[in-house]
């Protein structure tokens, strides 16, 4: 018996439909009102309690995220210890219970992730992170779909970040390797110039080398003056970049500290980082 | 044997009415397929909202008319066209308020949604019964045709006359500056791509800040403007009875699942390939043959593959061959 | 409420309607209704056991209705010994040639994977059949044409008809499943609606097999005829101890004569359909349905599965479609309209809850009411609506034409409200 009486029945005719590409987001809720709350950091996710959905069940639990301009903070631990989720929910991709959001003095928990985009995030989320079928060159104008301005000086950055992406402009971006997909991903993102970058897991399924240049490419974004947010499964690596790092247990607070002082923590290496 | 004359025949009996029939299916499958690729869904109700839209520039063409307003040679219908795609759209964009937009809230599923296209195709079918009845309507006016048999004949003096139908005419040169439009539209402005990215990925495009609920709503003015122009081209060339745009829908769907759903280049191909070979099977040929062949060769049978009312067969047909082949269509849509 | 007391109130409701019916409009009416109410549900039992419990989305159903009608034809009337003497068995040869060529070319396809082989062998097989059939279709089509024109049936028992008609039913979606299922993506709901489509061209244009368009009068019955009831004196006196005429006495024992054989089918079904449901076979069917990747993980052949229970529901379908035509004694091939036979089949299947097999039968009785009230009370509501409008004026008049429309715009109401207020239908599954 299936859960919710919207499913496909176990249905899975294409010539009634395509669920491929369908989101999870509501489209069609409206943001809630914001307020000035100041004296807090630059982007923080402040006693997060909530899971998906009206009724889904709560993954957070009184958690805490927060991260200071031109930083990296990022979030660590063990599967299912609710690290995207948390992100997720600093992103309003969750119904929160509990805890308030705030963006540069503003609270901005009752808004949806759309208006959260105009008002200075960027997203990457771990899967589906492009458009397949268009060119590169499209899902960097798409990013910057919310601009108004000439956006070219901003392709031109960022493929001065990324110099393959400029070689492969005009290619389908689904055809490109993973790593590439990867910098297609943070390129659309950085296209809106977000005062706060969300990765989620930027260097699941690439190779080691991808991954370190990757996260070069990353510190010299936060160098930009843009706070990054990250979810890594490579937490040593991770850590080594972080300016903070949280490591999550079961959707609350377990260990929060600098990068380095986590990777020093004789109980964080015990549990999370293998020795 | 006389190919110039098999020729002409060629021309008069299949290719214009194969292009003709073909880009009224075209236009009738870019709706479907612009509908599946961004709604996700197979609109049952598209052969009746086509019918709904036709039906109020028939109401505007008799208007115009018993107002004395004509394009001289050109049918009146062509200015009723935009109030239609007015009229239809805003019974789209109504529909989408009330019925629609919910279940995108819920996230349900294509069938689920197909399910509920079932109940708008009800109600639609039934007003436009309502409102206009079951009966024919005719309501061409202007030149009935830019080349007649026999001037065609006089002019050239061959034995084979050729006729080519304003309505014909219209058709063609109305549906290459739609698609040429459309074309531009999705692949050169902002708003086409910010729907082409709509339809590839659901959530990044609105994590881009593409509105999601914009998307849908220019979708179904396209859409309202597709279906109205393909239909009262179709009514222009044969003639307006709901029931008939009805029954279009089976070719529609071929054409546009041929094609590969979802993709709009596909869906017009697809069009033209139902078009072809359901005018190509049905026509009896012993008229071209007998010009095109030595007498020696000469069929004695009409040599017509399938009678005219096994036309739906053929398209049927064609799509298992090409499902065979190629699972996703001719041109890869998105049912990978 | 639990579902039980909900099954139970939801089914008196029903009765409340139909026996209010006979009470408020003639018992004639009453009966009618449930005839065809009784048929309904069958073919949304059909229905719901291809979408309830295996998610299979039939639009063609007035496909296997259509083959239902054609098995009481092919049946039930006698013979045409002349037709059959002109070129009976000839047209049947030509037939049976097509099927092989088609068969014989899909197997070379199998084997051999050359499409230029498969080409020549259709065109071969093609021109070999059309030679074959042409002269005895022609020569069979001008026996009588005004009465006859056709081969006739077997002659046999009406009742008969109907297992036939489900196996007819059964033979055509065994060929769409096999086709529509075997491909590499699933694209059951186009096919069936293409091929509901090429049955409804066959039975209106093969004249020698069914007369086409000229219908099919006459169909023998399963119960007597009312005229020779009229004329029993017997019957006449037994009516008239009722206080009955022996007119409306004759048409309500027919009537419910088949009310009752219906019945009985209608219960065997449902009996069979929850055991089904209930049996290891249906708890399969539901894990298929609602995970078919473990289900195939766990090496179930999911395609063979779905194709069974198509085939099943689509003989039920085929089944009721006999039956309907033996109650109307006459095969009518303009009559089978999709939105009437397909998508209306849809909406009992929907509002009655699908994967319930009562909930399936309930929307069959409750929607196939509605059908017909909504015809017959629609004029009366449409006078009170009309009321304040001056009497012949135009608008008025318009409207009181277009009443009959009102159906088609009701059904799409009822089934939108459904949808959104109750979505699992009046009786979900459990």
């Amino acid at each position: 018996m299936s859960n919710s009486p919207y499913d496909d029945h176990g249905n899975k005719d294409l010539s009634l439909g395509n669920a491929k590409g369908m989101g999870e987001i509501d489209t069609t809720k409206h943001s809630g009102p914001t307020h000035e709350s100041a004296g807090e950091p630059f982007l923080i996710g402040a006693n997060m309690t909530g899971g998906y959905g009206k009724h889904g069940p709560d993954i957070l639990h009184d958690c805490t995220i927060a991260v200071e301009k031109g930083e990296i903070a990022v979030i660590v631990g063990p599967n299912g210890a609710g690290k995207s989720t948390a992100m997720k929910a600093t992103f309003g991709m969750l119904n929160l219970r509990k805890g308030h959001v705030t963006l540069d003095g503003v609270d901005i928990t009752g808004l949806t992730p759309q208006d959260r985009v105009a008002r200075g995030m960027g997203f990457v989320p771990q899967n589906n992170n492009i458009f397949t079928s268009m060119t590169v060159e499209e899902n960097l104008e798409m990013g910057a779909f919310l601009r108004t301005d000439d956006y070219r000086p901003i392709i031109e950055q960022v493929y001065d970040l990324f110099p393959i992406l400029k070689e492969k402009r005009n290619q389908p971006a689904g055809e490109l390797s993973g790593g590439q997909r990867q910098q297609v991903a943070v390129g659309r993102a950085l296209m809106t110039q977000p005062k706060v970058l969300l990765l989620d897991e930027p260097t699941a399924g690439v190779s080691p080398i991808v991954m370190d240049e990757l996260f070069d490419r990353i510190i010299e974004v936060a160098r930009s003056g843009i706070s990054i947010l990250m979810v890594e499964q490579n937490a040593k690596q991770a850590l080594d970049i972080a300016d903070k790092g949280y490591v999550l247990v079961q959707g609350a607070n377990a260990h929060t500290g600098t990068g380095k002082s986590l990777m020093a923590d004789p109980e964080v290496r015990a549990s999370f980082l293998g020795g | 044997m006389d190919l110039l004359n098999a020729l002409v025949a060629l021309t008069n009996f299949v290719l214009i009415p194969a292009m003709t029939y073909g880009s009224q299916l075209a236009l009738g499958a870019l709706g479907v397929t612009m509908v599946y690729g961004i709604l996700r869904f197979s609109n049952f109700a598209h052969g009746d909202t086509m019918a709904f839209g036709t039906m109020i520039v028939i109401l505007f063409t008799w208007l115009f008319q018993s107002m004395g307003i004509s394009l001289g040679p050109l049918p009146t219908a062509l200015l009723a066209i935009p109030f239609g795609i007015a009229g239809t759209s805003l019974l789209l964009l109504g529909t989408d308020r009330v019925v629609y937009r919910f279940y995108r809230a819920q996230k349900a599923k294509p069938v689920i949604v197909v399910m509920v296209s079932l109940g708008v195709m009800f109600i639609y079918n039934g007003l436009t019964r309502f409102i206009l009845g079951t009966n024919e309507q005719r309501f061409a006016d202007g030149e009935r045709f830019i080349i007649r048999a026999r001037e065609f004949k006089e002019m050239t003096g061959l034995k084979e006359g050729l006729t080519f139908k304003t309505t014909q005419g219209l058709t063609i040169v109305t549906a290459i500056v739609v698609v040429i439009a459309l074309f531009w539209f999705l692949n050169k402005t902002r708003t086409g791509k910010s729907m082409r990215a709509f339809s590839d990925n659901e959530d990044l495009a609105l994590l881009s800040g593409i509105n999601p609920e914009r998307v849908v709503m220019v979708t179904w003015i396209i859409v309202a403007g597709l279906v109205t122009i393909a239909g009262t081209l179709y009514g222009l060339d044969k003639s307006y009875k709901p029931f008939t745009y009805f029954q279009l829908l089976l070719p529609i769907f071929a054409a546009a699942i041929v094609g590969g759903l979802g993709s709009p280049i596909g869906a017009i191909a697809g069009g033209f390939v139902i078009a072809f070979s359901e005018v190509a099977v049905t026509y009896a040929w012993k008229k071209v043959l007998v010009y095109a062949l030595p007498e020696s060769l000469e069929p004695e049978s009409l040599v017509q593959l399938l009678a005219t009312e096994y036309k739906f067969a053929v398209s049927f047909m064609i799509l298992v061959i090409v499902l065979l082949v190629r699972p996703t269509g001719i041109f890869k849509g998105k049912s990978v | 409420m639990t579902q039980s007391l909900r099954t139970i109130l939801l089914f008196a409701l029903v009765a409340v309607l139909i026996i209010g019916t006979g009470i408020l409009q003639g018992p004639n009416l009453a009966l009618v209704i449930l005839n065809m109410g009784l048929v309904s549900a069958i073919m949304a039992l059909g229905v719901n056991l291809q979408w309830g419990i295996a998610g299979l989305f039939n639009v063609g159903i007035m496909g296997f209705v259509a083959l239902g009608g054609l098995a009481v034809v092919l049946t039930s009337m006698p013979p045409v010994a002349e037709a059959w003497a002109a070129g009976g068995v000839r047209a049947w040869a030509g037939i049976l040639l097509g099927v092989f060529t088609v068969f014989g070319s899909a197997m070379v396809y199998k084997r051999t994977r050359k499409g230029w082989l498969v080409g020549l062998i259709l065109l071969v097989g093609f021109v070999a059949y059309n030679w074959v059939r042409d002269p005895a279709v022609s020569a069979i089509e001008a026996v009588d044409p005004a009465a006859t024109g056709y081969l006739g049936g077997l002659g046999l028992p009406v009742v008969l008809a109907w297992p036939v008609g489900g196996l007819l039913a059964a033979g055509a979606a065994w060929v769409i499943g096999k086709t529509a299922l075997g491909l590499r993506s699933d694209y059951l709901a186009i096919a069936t609606l293409g091929i509901s489509e090429i049955v409804i061209a066959v039975i209106k244009n093969e004249d020698w097999l069914s007369r086409g368009v000229k219908n099919v009068n006459g169909l023998p019955r399963p119960v007597p005829n009312e005229i020779d009831l009229q004329n029993d004196p017997g019957f006449v006196e037994a009516a008239a101890g009722y206080g009955l005429d022996p007119t409306l006495a004759s048409t309500l024992y027919v009537k419910t004569g088949y009310a009752l054989m219906f019945a009985v089918v209608l219960v065997i079904l449902l009996v069979l359909s929850q055991l089904a449901l209930k049996s290891p076979w249906g708890r399969m069917m539901r894990a298929i349905r609602d995970n078919e990747t473990s289900a195939r993980a766990m090496g179930k052949d999911v395609t063979f599965r779905h194709l069974q229970v198509f085939i099943l529901g689509s003989a039920i379908c085929g089944i009721a479609g006999a039956m309907m035509t033996t109650l109307d004694g006459l095969f009518a091939p303009t009559a089978y309209q999709p939105l009437r036979y397909t998508f209306l089949i849809w909406v009992m299947v929907i509002v009655g809850g699908s994967g319930n097999n009562l909930g399936a039968v309930l929307g069959g009785f409750l929607i196939w009411f509605l059908w017909v009230q909504v015809e017959t009370v629609g004029p009366d509501i449409m006078v009170f609506l009309t009321s304040g409008l001056a009497e012949g004026s135009a608008l008025k008049t318009h409207l009181m034409d277009s009443v009959a429309h009102m159906r088609l715009l009701t059904m799409g109401v009822i089934l939108l409200l459904v949808l959104r207020f109750s979505p699992r239908g009046l009786l979900p599954e459990k």
